[in-house]
């Protein structure tokens, strides 16, 4: 019958507009200022990746699953470098979270998310930690 | 039958219309609370977060993180 298939055409092609509309929807987290304290958290960092790079190679530095770099081992030769790259870190993740109107309780999600992106972008053989808590080589 | 599927088209865009309509209802001089849930959308916050790992690690990345600018 012709309406049937008629009303099934209609139905689909509204679908398809759905879902082709469906990345127009997502909502985009940004920075959307660049403050200077975060430009200087940005840079740092850029210029502390290869120091850190290093360190995970070696095995003496990690990523947990909260988002943060962790010294796995000699404390005393990464610590200072790891705190400073967890400090950069969280002032990123607060900027986030204050310049989106997410509430306070939503950093533990960006860190999280932040985590997930570190995993994914590690290199083979660093340490990770996966969100079940268990240290994995990737 | 032409009918039939406008007035098909028409439920269904009313039953889209009614999904997006707020009502309120009760004293309107009563103050009203109301509790938000936000829910973060995390496939926009990973896009976010990869763009940003990208700019520190210096591969290409597919956004750009603007670094100029602010008070």
């Amino acid at each position: 019958m012709k309406t049937p298939q008629s009303i099934f055409k209609i139905v689909f092609v509204m679908l398809m507009a759905v879902v082709c509309h469906l990345n127009a929807w997502a909502v985009s987290y940004d920075i959307k200022e660049m403050t200077p304290e975060v430009k200087a958290a940005l840079d740092a960092r850029r210029g502390r990746y290869d120091q850190l790079a290093a360190f995970k190679s070696q095995g003496l530095v990690g990523e947990n699953n909260r988002g943060y770099a962790e010294a796995l081992n000699s404390p005393e030769v990464v610590g200072d470098a790891v705190d400073a790259e967890n400090s950069d870190r969280k002032l990123i993740y607060k900027t986030i979270v204050e310049q989106n109107g997410l509430p306070a309780d939503a950093l533990p999600t960006v860190e999280k998310v932040f985590a997930q992106v570190q995993r994914d972008k590690a290199a083979p053989g660093d340490s990770i930690q996966n969100e079940s808590g268990s240290w994995v080589k990737k | 039958m032409r009918s039939k599927e406008r007035f098909f088209v028409l439920v269904l865009l009313s039953c889209m219309a009614a999904g997006c309509t707020v009502k309120a209802v009760g004293d309107p001089n009563r103050p009203i609370t109301i509790n938000a849930h936000i829910t973060v959308d995390v496939k926009g916050l990973e896009k976010t977060a990869s763009n940003i790992e990208d700019y520190v690690s210096g591969a290409p990345a597919e956004g750009t993180v603007k670094t100029q600018g602010g008070k």
